[in-house]
């Protein structure tokens, strides 16, 4: 059905004109030459100082990319990138790595105040922000700090940039790098695993629920340069992390690329919660410049009962291209998709989700909101699967789409496949039979369908919604707002 | 990803390409129509069968599925059978061939052999608007022999059934079927694939079915082959202004079995109604692909499809429908609905939305489930037995969707095929 005024006014306000954190910020770069060959990767690994097996795997990945092909099968369409002609590391001058905030650039310091992010201590102790939250901040290639890393050692709990992961625990990182996302996954994974730059790395050991919130926040600032952040996060038996990432860049007439490799490991009993609110620059009104938004996410409950849960609520990049995965091999294990993608202008979104289920009682659940506007393209691709021996397995889908506008496309290509006669899937397009049990509750009681759907809905997800950041989860309150309205066809 | 590299021939395409030598100076055409015959077989065997990394064939790899290809025709008669329904008026292709004079024909309907256009260069193979991934399309156009050409005339109500039957005692047919319906016209096509006994066949058949300008189109389709058949069918289906078609498919046999079904929505107020019943059982694989085109606004669609997989059967079905932007006002709704009844059976959906216009009600559900143990309670605790109740149970789910259909021999007819399946292999 088409879209109320309100609706449209919301969406206008996020629209790409709106982009509030276009601002450059000037300061001294260093940079490695431009281009992609060995001996890059021998400087980006020479610069972090890292041990030989890590500069090995590297290379050993870079030799797979030149043999790998782009993929196409996504449905976004962009010029054919020329991967020689992007810088693989620019980190601001006197700044290889994480510092202490006294010593670090009081420019950058600024920039992170500009984009609304906590990086001072005292202040967030002093309760100047509503939220405790510990932040790694990687602007460009490097991390420039990590805040609150004393209190959480003291929990027990390491978070750090990968690449001073590298040096302090190297047995941690070897064991546990690209055991997710295997360095042959894909063409871009393959990439990024040759040349990342920083990210983050946390370890929270076992039993401990990591006393803090945690936090990167991507910026990328430099012309033609690509970010490839790495980030890999671990959960021992009965540990409890929750994550959150955020990213911005610059507006600029080019398209700049930024390929990331996440991964997630969760052994008995564990929790991640990993949360993201994508914000790159979506480019200008006619199609210009832009990120292009190449992520591979994937996360392997690899223990019995343990819990891995995505929220996105992706707003910028010109081209998403992003599928954050769940592999449920432990028994018992759950995986949650949550997903609002608002497309705008001639942004092209293919995003979605991989639940593949392994391990005996497995469940997930895959909640997926695309709203369309101006020119834009959304798409939504899933996939599910139970395999032989993954008895019992539950998935319940529902994909919404809104489309605002006649110019602009919706698109649903879910996968569901099923090898195991107990598993139960449920795939829905529609929201007549969204939990039918709370919604005559509801009924029952003399509350519209539609705000029956939105409150149940907004139940569900609000739980997952309430660990963002104050400022991010009214953004996304907003957005469900948003895609939950004309969901009653 | 629709691009393979270029690959050894399998067993199966070597045996098609020799088959196809020996048999393109017998098959009947006109030079134009030869000529074409060869460019559907060059762009088939160019990239080879479709395997899963042609996204239209992912779950139906046909280069692997297809082990070995029956050369040449059949040796044995085939054997015609009684009709669906009483009344029906039957036109019978005995191993891709009429094998009788056409007669007795209800007025309004007129039918002439495929194999007379084909010879005289009035038949006209599609060859323009065959994709790159449609192998069945090409497949067929090299090799298509023979078939009944349709017409329903303007305004005419036929009320006999019409029965296509195809007969198979072996080896390979090919058979095309263009059906026109005319301007507000009715009538009621059964679309009806046997075989004999344990004969291993390869059966592709293509439908171009118009249904004009406030015609009410029924068709039938009815694949009830041996365990050893290979049926790759088509439909390609266009809806005039006004018009209605009821499409009905149930899948009832065969060992590798796609059935695609392409609908192009062309007329404002058009309607498609579309149910499908695969029965899957043995060590069948059976794929059922829609796509479906609105391509003009005010249009609605609806389709529902019933799945039941026992034994190591796999299933498949992928359902695509296409809103274009100028098809505001499109109600589309789409259903599949699996019972997986076994731990060795497998079962893939793929139900697509591809949405250009805003103002659309577009919506697909897909379920993957085994019985529901509370109504399996609910029936034994009321005394039946647990084999019964499941029967029932499963009988229900599937016989639900022929039961839309407003002709009661049909329905009859259908829910007997059900039964007798369900009765051999449940």
């Amino acid at each position: 059905m088409p879209a109320v005024q309100e609706t449209i006014d919301q969406v206008k306000q996020i629209d790409v004109d709106q982009y509030k954190y276009g601002f450059e910020t000037e300061i001294e770069v260093e940079k490695a030459p431009k281009g992609l060959n060995e001996d890059i990767i021998r400087f980006i690994s020479a610069k972090k100082d890292e041990p030989q097996w890590m500069l090995d795997w590297r290379l050993a990945a870079y030799e797979r990319w030149l043999t790998m092909d782009e993929p196409d099968w996504a449905r976004v369409y962009y010029p054919k990138i020329d991967f020689n002609d992007i810088y693989y590391y620019a980190a601001p001058k006197g700044q290889d790595g994480p510092m202490t905030l006294e010593d670090v650039d009081p420019e950058l310091l600024r920039t992170y105040e500009k984009l609304g992010i906590p990086l001072s201590e005292q202040e967030v102790l002093a309760g100047v922000k509503q939220r405790k939250i510990a932040v790694d901040a990687v602007f460009d290639s490097v991390s420039v700090v990590t805040t609150f890393k004393e209190e959480l050692a003291k929990a027990g709990v390491i978070f750090m940039s990968i690449s001073e992961a590298i040096r302090e625990y190297p047995e941690l990182v070897q064991k546990y790098l690209g055991s997710v996302v295997p360095v042959t996954d894909n063409y871009y994974a393959t990439l990024n695993s040759a040349v990342f730059t920083d990210g983050s790395f946390v370890f929270v050991p076992k039993g401990v629920r990591c006393p803090m919130e945690l936090s990167t926040y991507f910026r990328i600032n430099e012309e033609n340069t690509g970010q490839f952040e790495r980030t890999l996060i671990i959960a021992e038996d009965e540990a409890y992390v929750s994550y959150l990432e955020g990213c911005t860049a610059p507006q600029r007439d080019e398209n700049q690329l930024h390929a990331a490799v996440v991964e997630l490991v969760t052994l008995d009993d564990a929790e991640i919660k990993y949360s993201t609110v994508q914000n790159w620059y979506p480019g200008d009104k006619d199609g210009n410049g832009g990120i292009y938004n190449f992520v591979t996410k994937r996360g392997d409950c690899r223990g019995k009962n343990s819990k891995i849960s995505w929220t996105q609520v992706e707003t910028g990049s010109a081209i998403t291209w992003k599928y954050p995965s769940c592999i449920l091999r432990g028994d018992g294990s759950r995986g949650e998709f949550y997903s609002i993608a608002v497309s705008n202008g001639h942004q092209q979104v293919d995003s979605g989700t991989k639940m593949i289920h392994l391990g005996k009682d497995t469940s997930s659940r895959i909640i997926s909101k695309g709203i369309s506007a101006g020119v834009s393209q959304n798409t939504y691709r899933g996939q599910v699967s139970a395999h032989r021996k993954a008895a019992n397995a539950r998935n319940f889908t529902q994909c919404d789409s809104l489309l605002i506008g006649d110019q602009c496309g919706a698109h649903t290509v879910p996968y569901i496949e099923a090898k195991n006669a107990s598993a139960q899937f449920e795939h829905e397009a529609t929201t007549s039979k969204i939990s039918e049990d709370q919604l005559f509750y509801c009924l029952a009681r003399g509350i519209p369908e539609e705000e029956a759907i939105a409150l149940i809905v907004n139940g569900f997800v609000k739980e997952v919604i309430q660990e963002l950041p104050m400022e991010f989860a009214v953004e996304a309150q907003k957005l469900i707002g948003i895609s939950l309205e004309g969901s009653v066809g | 990803m629709n691009v393979q590299s270029k690959i050894v021939k399998t067993a199966a395409e070597e045996a098609l390409s020799e088959h196809f030598l020996n048999a393109l100076g017998s098959l009947p055409g006109s030079p134009a129509v030869v000529q074409g015959r060869d460019k559907m077989f060059d762009a088939l065997m160019k990239n080879g069968l479709p395997t899963r990394r042609v996204e239209a064939w992912h779950y139906t790899d046909l280069r692997r599925l297809l082990g070995s290809v029956p050369a040449g025709a059949a040796s044995e008669d085939a054997t015609l059978q009684a009709g669906l329904v009483e009344n029906a008026k039957v036109l019978s292709i005995l191993n891709g061939q009429i094998a009788e004079e056409i007669d007795g024909l209800p007025e309004g309907v007129s039918v002439s052999s495929f194999k007379d256009a084909l010879a005289d260069g009035g038949a006209d193979l599609h060859f323009a608007d065959t994709e790159l991934d449609d192998a069945i399309g090409q497949l067929n156009g090299a090799f298509v022999s023979d078939g009944y050409q349709i017409e329903i005339a303007a305004d005419a109500e036929i009320e006999t059934p019409i029965e296509l039957q195809f007969v198979q005692s072996g080896e390979q047919a090919h058979s095309r079927t263009p059906v026109v319906f005319g301007e507000n016209s009715s009538a009621t096509l059964i679309e009806r694939h046997l075989a004999s006994d344990d004969a291993e066949v390869l059966v592709s058949s293509v439908s171009h079915v118009s249904v004009g300008k406030g015609a009410q189109a029924r068709w039938i389709i009815v694949q009830a082959q041996n365990e050893q058949a290979t049926h790759l069918g088509q439909v390609n289906i266009e809806l005039a202004e006004d018009a209605k078609l009821e499409l009905y498919v149930v899948n009832a046999g065969g060992k590798l079995v796609r059935q695609e079904i392409v609908a192009d929505v062309k007329g404002s107020n058009a309607d498609l109604v579309l149910r499908g019943v695969n029965l899957l059982g043995g060590n069948s694989h059976t794929d059922v692909t829609l796509k479906l085109g609105h391509n003009v606004p005010n249009t609605t669609s609806n389709e529902t499809f019933r799945n039941v997989v026992f034994d190591k059967a796999k299933g498949v079905f992928q359902g695509q429908i296409k809103v274009a932007q100028i098809a505001q006002k499109t109600d589309a709704q789409m259903a599949c609905n699996t019972l997986l009844l076994s731990d060795d059976a497998d079962f893939s959906a793929k139900p697509e939305l591809e949405i250009f216009a805003d103002d659309v009600i577009c919506a697909h559900g897909a379920t993957v489930a085994d019985i529901d143990p509370a109504h399996l309670f609910y029936l034994m605790a009321r005394g039946v037995s647990e084999k019964s109740a499941r029967g029932l149970l499963v009988k229900g789910f599937v016989a639900e969707v022929v039961e839309d259909l407003e002709d009661e021999a049909i329905v009859d007819a259908l829910e007997d095929i059900i039964s007798d399946w369900l009765q051999k292999n449940g």
